[in-house]
């Protein structure tokens, strides 16, 4: 819950900055752009994917976390490393002190996802996890993280005049793994095993899953070749290419996966959080048809295919499962201990359902509004979008923030104990835990 | 006939909600077997996915509710994932 706080509030800096119009249309290679940038991908993005994985890995393979001491330090390091990266981007306008913020940021978040990769790799790899169908794409997916930390730290050496200078021409990769390759692929993983459960569907592999899983490898491997070529001062176009090519094959393969899983389920009505996954997920079709002209011609359409996909896809998806998951952690908290013993509410009662789906949808216009702002050049659309995308945030948090606080049950279901908004950072189990066995 | 005890003791496993569904233990098709010997009880339960987090706490959960009931020495919750649970084993909406 505390990767959650700290994400959120990378989102509300992030969208911030964007309505004082530190970025936006053909304006993202400015040193204020790029902080936003990755204020968003690495503060929001990345620390929720991380918390939730911290999370969901031992539900994915029925194993506790492995070495969950590494939780504070990675959270530490990725929150100061993510701080330090985005201020140094800042050299790039001019401030000379941001040099070495820049060249330390990259240090700490390889210590952040050393520590991740450790905590969530020695979970899955322990438990044979690269035989599940949903956690070896997570794995695929750290895999992923390694590459984008690996391809910026090598254009960062650029930036600061310690690299061989011709770094900078793996951007397209660095972003394409970043978005595709961590992000994408570890809300697969995830998202098969978590769809099956709010569903209600039977979970377990398919065909499509399958070929998908391969075309992501491809696309990783392609990766690799193409840094590789960057490094050896070769062009990497080819590569570019290709990678588009098979992570548009591997999210089609997802998008039928997901309507197989839609289509079988057994809860006729879902909640508020796969409903408005619907919304997620129809931007992941549109991301499918941008790519190819992204891919073909770059510019505004690479800006709306990458937006579309950080902020419609992926935040929208995350939003509304964070809804859910801090639903699910508060009622874990505060009435498992009184199952069979008591009478408990379910867990759709700790949330507002009806204020968290309008926030969601203002997100979504949001989100759809700035990909138009991208595709048509217009940069007072784009922020009246982040305007809008910034309330919906602020919503969505005071959302979670009732959650946390149980302020949407009558006082006569509450504990007695007033709950806290953060809850210890590593969840003890009992000690019969039968995960353990 | 059925044992009353166990009659019981399944009443007593429909007043424990899955929290997620709302649905009791028994219509979730949770509850693969309820034995009586005597004043003893043996349940057999899973759980919707093997690494559900709310593991432990239903299985203490279901042994506090069986031990509260009248005429019950022991109460025993043994878990198993084989055969695992699927949504088939729901009883229909009722």
């Amino acid at each position: 819950m505390a990767w959650f706080a700290s994400a959120i509030l990378f989102l509300i800096a992030a969208l911030g900055l964007m309505v004082a119009g530190a970025a936006g249309p053909a304006h993202w290679e400015n040193g204020r752009a790029l902080a936003v940038v990755h204020l968003f991908a690495l503060g929001w993005l990345g620390q929720m994917m991380l918390g939730a994985l911290l999370q969901f890995a031992p539900v994915l393979v029925a194993r506790p976390l492995a070495l969950p001491a590494l939780a504070l330090p990675a959270l530490l390091m990725s929150t100061l490393g993510v701080l330090l990266l985005a201020a140094g981007f800042l050299a790039l306008d001019g401030w000379e002190g941001g040099i070495l913020l820049l060249e330390a940021g990259p240090v700490l978040l390889a210590g952040a996802f050393a520590c991740g990769g450790a905590m969530l790799g020695g979970t899955l790899v322990a438990a044979g996890g690269w035989r599940g169908s949903e956690a070896r794409v997570v794995l695929a997916g750290l895999a992923g993280l390694v590459l984008v930390w690996a391809s910026g730290a090598g254009m960062v050496l650029d930036l600061t005049g310690n690299g061989p200078g011709q770094l900078i021409e793996a951007l397209p990769l660095h972003v394409a793994v970043g978005v595709g390759g961590w992000l994408g692929l570890a809300a697969f993983g995830v998202s098969y095993k978590l769809f099956a459960m709010f569903l209600l569907a039977p979970d377990g592999d398919s065909a499509q899953r399958r070929a998908g899983f391969v075309l992501a490898l491809v696309a990783l491997s392609l990766v690799l070749g193409g840094l590789t070529a960057v490094l050896t001062a070769l062009s990497a176009r080819l590569a570019v290419i290709g990678v588009a090519v098979a992570a548009l094959a591997a999210a089609v393969l997802y998008l039928a996966d997901i309507r197989r899983l839609w289509t079988i389920r057994r809860r006729p009505q879902p909640e508020v959080n796969m409903q408005m996954s619907r919304a997620a997920l129809a931007f992941l079709v549109l991301v499918c048809g941008l790519l190819p002209f992204a891919a073909a011609w770059g510019g505004r359409w690479a800006e709306a295919a990458v937006f579309a996909a950080l902020v419609g896809w992926l935040s929208t998806l995350t939003l509304a499962q964070m809804i859910k998951i801090v639903s699910f952690l508060t009622w874990i908290q505060y009435f498992a201990p009184r199952i069979g013993k008591a009478k408990v509410p379910v867990v759709q009662d700790l949330t507002n359902a009806g204020a968290a789906r309008r926030w969601l949808w203002l997100w979504t216009l949001g989100a759809l509004c700035g990909t138009m702002a991208l595709l048509a050049e217009m940069p007072l659309l784009f922020r009246l979008a982040s305007l809008a995308l910034l309330a919906a945030a602020i919503g969505l948090a005071a959302e979670a923030v009732a959650i946390r606080r149980l302020s949407h049950l009558s006082p006569d279901a509450r504990p007695t104990r007033v709950p806290v908004i953060l809850p210890p950072l590593a969840e003890r189990r009992p000690r019969n835990d039968p995960m353990q066995a | 006939m059925t044992d009353p005890l166990r009659r019981e003791v399944e009443q007593a496993l429909t007043r424990i909600i899955d929290p997620e569904t709302g649905r009791d233990l028994v219509a979730m098709g949770l509850i693969y077997g309820i034995e009586v010997a005597g004043d003893r009880v043996q349940v057999t339960m899973t759980t919707t996915t093997r690494g559900c987090p709310l593991t432990a706490m239903l299985k203490h959960g279901v042994e506090a509710a069986v031990a509260a009931l009248p005429g019950v020495a022991q109460a025993e919750v043994t878990l198993t994932w084989e055969p695992p649970w699927t949504p088939a084993r729901m009883a229909p909406p009722g």
